[in-house]
């Protein structure tokens, strides 16, 4: 009994973790030499990349010649647009950046819409990254004063856009959605231009190219092949046998084909079979086509494995069909297969560079032209693929973490 | 009860209002009133608009028939014009749209083949079957590697060790984020870069790697007795896999220990030595023999062996790296699927970790891999046709080339029919997995 209130003078609280459990030894510890087997794990991995990244590194820093990415610079994003073929006569360089701007405004409007969020990071990214491209020591090189005002124009572009949406009336999804159509349909004017409009001179499509091609036929892709989807994934679902019977055709001849096959197809027959149609909108269409025939299955899959009570309640309420599919199934459906959707969105994005095949100049194929055709470039095309490799990863990396904080909202997986 | 629980009702306004924002509900809505508008005279209609006295308009059956009537009307008017315009093209330009050219002689070199083919003899539908062992070859091997890779990168990712499954997320990320073909051009790029034949790096095993490709050990075929041998050795193996079904059953049946996959791979190494030795005999000589690849000559040429050339190697290093990125992805979230009490019951069992993964999370992570898996194998298939890009000769760049010197319309349709046979195969296999899936889960 007279050991008691000595135990209890010492037992001040409790005693300190070990030093090798805490801090940056007890993670060390924890996740890389938490049995033997897992340091000599690490120690192996880890020389690897280490010599990997030696190597990369040295590479990417002395060995590479970098000269031909800054050779063709601009003709990345708008390809062939701006030549004396494509434009005679004119400088069309600021069409293409008029329709940045527009963009700019628009994501300015989502920011001030939405508020803080992805809205306001997409649109600080877009006009912050342009207007520093106007500020790089390469640009001020080779760049006009024009051409860099222009991009540095992006920064008020956002702020305009934002200042729209707060203090007028066209600040509401209605609104900005309808602006987004007509500047997509102002884009193609620009782009195509007007006859007999001074300034807009006509540029035929097969001068349109670089990064702008992939960009144009990927916004008609996605925004298309996802109403066409969902319509193809409710015609295979429906009970009427004609409907059911053409949809599944459909789906399984294109998801049956390569898309290079079948672009190279429609190269080929197009021209036979409708007559008058251009290479770009041969493209589109079967891009658009073979991404919906996809995207038709995802839905599908997004139907099916909704509880069957969900349509059968609705139905109890006294829904009619098309209200219970509209209401009720398809939000539910479509929420539950966002990731797949944007992967398809993404598959669709990467796919946009093999429209070389039909002789187009997109990112892809206009650096390969330019190398082809100039023999001290001949040993550089590593370098052009890698750095075509790291802009295919931001914009693909950039939509998945899009669609990633739009499931954390919708809490997806979370009821 | 008679209190009504009004916490139901208070969702469905809230996605009304979401959902009435869209313009196609506005139409439909639209839509309605006029169809109810309509309704409110219902008794004024003359009765010919009327069936089953509903107004034709309202009435469900009849909507549903006029719907596919129109739909199949729009589809039979657009292929109608499109075959109109194709006819008069073809009628104007004097197309050739006929078979006959099948029998005529290609006399185009074919750059890779595994089929023995000869440019100057060989038809137009031989050199079609020789494109399609071609894209088959390229298919299976990679679908192989890549399930292989898949699986490797999809339990690093889900490793303990930190760097072990960073590395992984970074090879994923990277991988499924960069279009193929950008990966195609790079790997071409990097092996044309290689050495030339003369300064060869040689790697122990009789292998070499050179700026004209791979090189190394491979069968050598002798004729008809190697065909003799491969039909015994089919026939071997599924009697081993007969004899260790049986063996399976009876030890389940009885409890008695019946080693079947020792006895099924002991009858199926037995069967194929002794046909083997068999196949020798007759023929006096061993059916197939390894052929070590060798520099020879002045040049230091590699004569024998297998050499697959940079185009399908850079084909196959693209295909698998990129295919298994995904499949890691789905290897990943089947084995998440596999709740976390199965492991524990596992080890508290005293399974391994490695035994646990193999015996325990595998075969039921199984379930939801398989399809998604399937139709990755599809894609791969698919993306084969990349290999145009590389100067691989498959079947879409056999039918460019084929374009040129034949009626287009026919190669295009004798490609479509290759590669739908190919997804309906993969579809097929898929089937029959779910089928299987549904009739063991219901036994």
């Amino acid at each position: 009994m007279a050991a008691q209130p000595d135990i209890a003078n010492r037992m001040t609280g409790p005693l300190p973790p070990p030093a090798t459990s805490v801090g940056v030894l007890g993670w060390l510890r924890s996740n890389l030499f938490s049995t033997w087997y897992n340091g000599v794990i690490t120690v192996v991995a880890g020389a690897i990349i280490a010599l990997a990244l030696w190597y990369g590194l040295r590479w990417a820093l002395v060995d590479a010649d970098w000269a031909v990415i800054a050779r063709i610079g601009g003709r990345f994003a708008i390809g062939g647009y701006n030549t004396s073929q494509a434009c005679p006569g004119q400088d069309c360089f600021w069409r293409p950046q008029a329709i940045l701007l527009l963009i700019t405004v628009l994501l300015g409007m989502a920011w001030g819409i939405a508020g803080a969020g992805l809205a306001r990071t997409a649109a600080l990214v877009v006009a912050v990254a342009a207007a520093l491209f106007a500020l790089l020591p390469y640009s001020l090189e080779r760049m006009g004063m024009d051409v860099r005002l222009l991009l540095v124009a992006n920064l008020p572009a956002v702020a305009l856009g934002w200042a729209l949406a707060r203090y007028t009336p066209l600040g509401t999804v209605r609104w900005a959605s309808i602006l987004a159509v007509v500047v997509f349909v102002v884009s193609l004017v620009l782009l195509r231009g007007l006859p007999g409009v001074p300034g807009l001179q006509p540029v035929p499509v097969n001068h349109w190219g670089g990064l702008t091609l992939n960009l144009l036929l990927a916004t008609v892709g996605i925004t298309l092949s996802l109403p066409i989807g969902i319509a193809l994934a409710l015609g295979r679902r429906s009970h009427l046998p004609v409907l059911k019977g053409l949809c599944v055709f459909f789906i399984e001849v294109f998801r049956g084909m390569p898309l290079i096959t079948l672009l190279f197809m429609a190269h080929v027959l197009g021209p036979l079979v409708f007559p008058g149609t251009s290479p770009l909108l041969r493209a589109g269409v079967v891009i658009t086509l073979f991404s919906s025939a996809y995207m038709a299955e995802n839905i599908r899959g997004g139907l099916q494995a909704l509880h069957p009570g969900q349509a059968e309640a609705a139905r109890a309420l006294g829904l009619p069909g098309w209200q219970t599919t509209l209401l009720i199934s398809l939000p539910q459906a479509l929420r539950n297969v966002i990731p797949a959707i944007v992967g398809q969105f993404i598959g669709l994005f990467k796919d946009t560079s093999l429209v070389y095949i039909i002789s187009m100049l997109d990112i892809v194929e206009i650096g390969r032209t330019v190398i082809r055709g100039n023999v001290e470039f001949q040993d550089n095309a590593r370098e052009l693929y890698v750095f075509l490799a790291i802009v295919f990863w931001i914009f693909t990396y950039g939509m998945s973490y899009v669609s990633g904080r739009v499931e954390q909202h919708l809490g997806v997986g979370q009821r | 009860m008679g209190v009504r629980n009004d916490g139901d009702f208070y969702d469905a306004p809230l996605l009304m209002g979401r959902v009435c924002d869209l313009p196609g509900y506005v139409v439909l809505s639209r839509l309605k009133t006029v169809l109810s508008f309509g309704a409110a005279m219902t008794q004024q209609i003359p009765r010919f608009l009327t069936y089953q006295n509903i107004p034709v308009w309202r009435h469900a059956v009849v909507i549903q028939w006029v719907a596919q009537l129109v739909s199949a009307f729009i589809v039979v008017g657009l292929v109608a014009a499109a075959a109109v315009n194709l006819i008069s093209a073809i009628n104007e330009r004097n197309i050739s749209y006929s078979f006959s050219f099948l029998s005529r002689a290609y006399q185009t070199p074919i750059g890779d083949h595994f089929l023995p083919y000869d440019a100057n003899a060989d038809t137009f539908l031989y050199a079609i079957a020789v494109a399609a062992t071609n894209t088959l070859f390229v298919a299976i091997i990679g679908v192989i590697l890549a399930i292989a890779l898949g699986i490797i990168m999809g339990v690093m990712r889900l490793s303990g060790n930190w760097l072990v499954a960073k590395t992984a997320m970074v090879y994923v990320e990277f991988f499924r984020n960069v279009p193929l073909l950008v990966q195609l051009f790079f790997w071409w790029v990097i092996l044309l870069a290689l050495p030339p034949i003369r300064e060869s790096y040689i790697l122990p095993g009789g292998f070499f790697v050179n700026n004209r490709g791979l090189s190394f050990p491979g069968p050598a075929a002798d004729g008809s007795a190697a065909w003799l041998w491969l039909l015994l050795a089919l026939a071997v193996i599924a009697a081993g896999v007969i004899v260790s079904r049986r063996l399976a059953r009876r030890e389940l049946e009885t409890g008695q220990a019946s080693y079947p996959v020792v006895a099924g791979w002991g009858a199926v190494l037995l069967g194929g030595a002794l046909s083997w030795i068999i196949v020798s005999l007759i023929n006096g000589a061993p059916p197939l023999t390894l052929s070590i690849p060798e520099q020879q000559g002045r040049f230091l040429n590699i004569v024998g062996g297998q050499t697959f050339k940079p185009g399908m190697v850079a084909l196959l290093i693209g295909l698998v790296m990129y295919t298994a990125a995904f499949i890691a992805e789905i290897v990943r979230a089947g084995i998440q699927s596999v709740s976390r009490g199965q492991t524990e019951a596992a080890r508290a069992l005293g399974l391994t970790p490695m035994s646990t993964l193999r015996t325990v999370i595998f075969p039921q992570a199984l379930r939801v891999i398989i399809p998604p898996l399937i139709s990755q194998c599809l894609n791969l298939t698919k993306n084969s046709s990349l290999g145009i890009a590389v100067g691989y000769s498959e079947l879409t760049g056999i039918a460019q080339t084929m374009t040129q010197t034949a009626p287009a319309i026919s190669i295009f349709l004798l490609i479509m029919l290759c590669y739908l046979a190919m997804s309906l195969t993969w579809s097929l296999i898929g089937n029959i997995y779910n089928w299987r899936i549904g009739a063991s889960s219901s036994r």
